[in-house]
């Protein structure tokens, strides 16, 4: 009650004080022609001030109408600019596609990745040609950077497919041009790395040689890279594994290529 | 009777700071003003909105009667009738008041005074030389004016409070 009191005292001595200074601004002002000029000018100043202030804060509420119009043609430009950057990235696979120089008895279909998961042991990938464009089961899924998996089943237009971060997932693989193949699969320690299984304990595999697909496979193409070795290692006594960095990013990954072997079926056939 | 003496005296001394302005011009670099000392010389008990009332009337009277542009002294002056109660506090402590003792002199000695007095009549002069000078004047002018009429009239003012005794 009482700080309420002094409050109010305190406003009333503000009022009165203002009231009075004012007062004797106004009898300043028409007692004297130079004063009257001075007061004239400091008070144009004020309500310069006041009137640019005011101006300001109008223009910056103002602003918000503006602010949405630009932000609506932000979006159409972003919309435009992502249409021709994902045409350009589609022109540059389709090159790529051309100049890798792939194995003439595959069919090269290229995707766009719709859809895939990274963080399971059974990790997939949807891409977005199906059926209709020619994709069938058991083709593989590469980059010209390396192997991203296998297709496993086909929709009208969109078909699913085991990554190469799969477990179930297995590639044959050759270590150097003319070196040894084995099983290249995923061990789960991250998605960057694989396994080389079966290594026979007498060989040496060393740091820095390349991994590409061996060929000896209906699925894959031969000789596409797949990664790099980081180094072997003993497991329980009996087995070797050599560790392999992989070159795909799969966290990047957007632009594939299908690889379908059109005499799968045959070299299946006669396999049983 | 003492508080008629007390009434009279400030009348004369309101007289007083008219006829200064009238008749004893120093120089237009020097300005002598009580004013500053008839404020501080009111009741402890005053105020501040009683005090700016007084001092507008104060700065009014002197400005009507001398050949002073009006409005001038009382804007000067109601800062000062604004400020005189805080300045009392800080200069002679909160328990002058709590004790419900009087602005005297010789009890809270000169230089506590002529303290006061010194920050009343800065800002007094300060707003009357800036006002008065309306723009017109350089820096260092203004301040040579205000530096000696502070040194001037705080003497004066001294003097009042002495005579000044409510």
């Amino acid at each position: 009650m009482a700080r309420a009191g002094k409050f109010y005292l305190g406003l009333t001595t503000a009022v009165i004080f203002i009231l009075l200074e004012i007062a004797a601004i106004s009898l300043l002002d028409r007692s004297s022609t130079l004063q009257n000029i001075w007061i004239n000018r400091i008070s144009h100043n004020v309500m310069a001030f006041n009137w640019g202030s005011m101006t300001k804060v109008r223009n910056y509420f103002g602003l918000k109408e503006q602010n949405e119009i630009l932000a609506g043609k932000n979006f159409e430009l972003f919309k435009e600019l992502q249409h021709y950057k994902e045409l350009e990235k589609a022109v540059q696979a389709m090159a790529k596609l051309d100049s890798a120089k792939l194995p003439s008895r595959f069919n090269y279909i290229p995707a766009e990745v719709t859809a895939m998961g990274t963080n399971s042991r059974h990790n997939y990938i949807i891409l977005d040609k199906g059926s209709e464009h020619g994709v069938k089961p058991q083709s593989a899924i590469i980059t010209p950077n390396g192997v991203v998996g296998m297709i496993y089943a086909v929709d009208k237009r969109y078909s699913y497919g085991l990554s190469l971060l799969n477990d179930k997932v297995s590639v044959s693989a050759r270590i150097g041009r003319e070196g040894l193949v084995a099983p290249l699969s995923w061990d789960g320690r991250g998605s960057d790395h694989a396994i080389l299984k079966d290594i026979p304990l007498h060989l040496t595999v060393g740091q820095g040689d390349t991994v590409r697909t061996s060929g000896i496979s209906a699925v894959y193409p031969p000789d596409i890279p797949i990664g790099v070795t980081t180094g072997s290692r003993l497991i329980d006594g009996a087995v070797n594994v050599v560790d392999v960095k992989l070159f795909v990013d799969f966290a990047s990954l957007r632009y594939v290529i299908i690889a379908e072997n059109p005499d799968r079926q045959i070299i299946e056939q006669m396999e049983e | 009777m003492k508080n008629y003496r007390y009434i009279l005296l400030y009348l004369l001394m309101v007289i007083v700071q008219i006829l200064l302005g009238n008749f004893f011009p120093l120089s237009r670099w020097v300005l002598i003003s009580l004013l500053p000392a008839l404020l501080l010389a009111l009741p402890l008990d005053t105020r501040a909105i009683l005090s700016m009332l007084l001092a507008f009337a104060l700065g009014f009277a002197v400005d009507f009667f001398s050949n002073g542009m009006l409005g001038l002294t009382s804007l000067a002056l109601v800062p000062a009738g604004l400020v005189r109660g805080p300045v009392i506090r800080m200069v002679f402590g909160d328990e002058l008041s709590s004790r419900g003792d009087k602005l005297s002199l010789q009890r809270l000695g000169a230089p506590k005074m002529t303290l006061a007095l010194i920050l009343l009549c800065s800002l007094f002069f300060l707003v009357y030389i800036w006002a008065d000078s309306a723009g017109t004047v350089v820096f260092w002018q203004g301040a040579l004016r205000f530096a000696l009429s502070v040194l001037v009239s705080v003497p004066v003012c001294v003097f009042v409070m002495r005579l000044l005794r409510p």
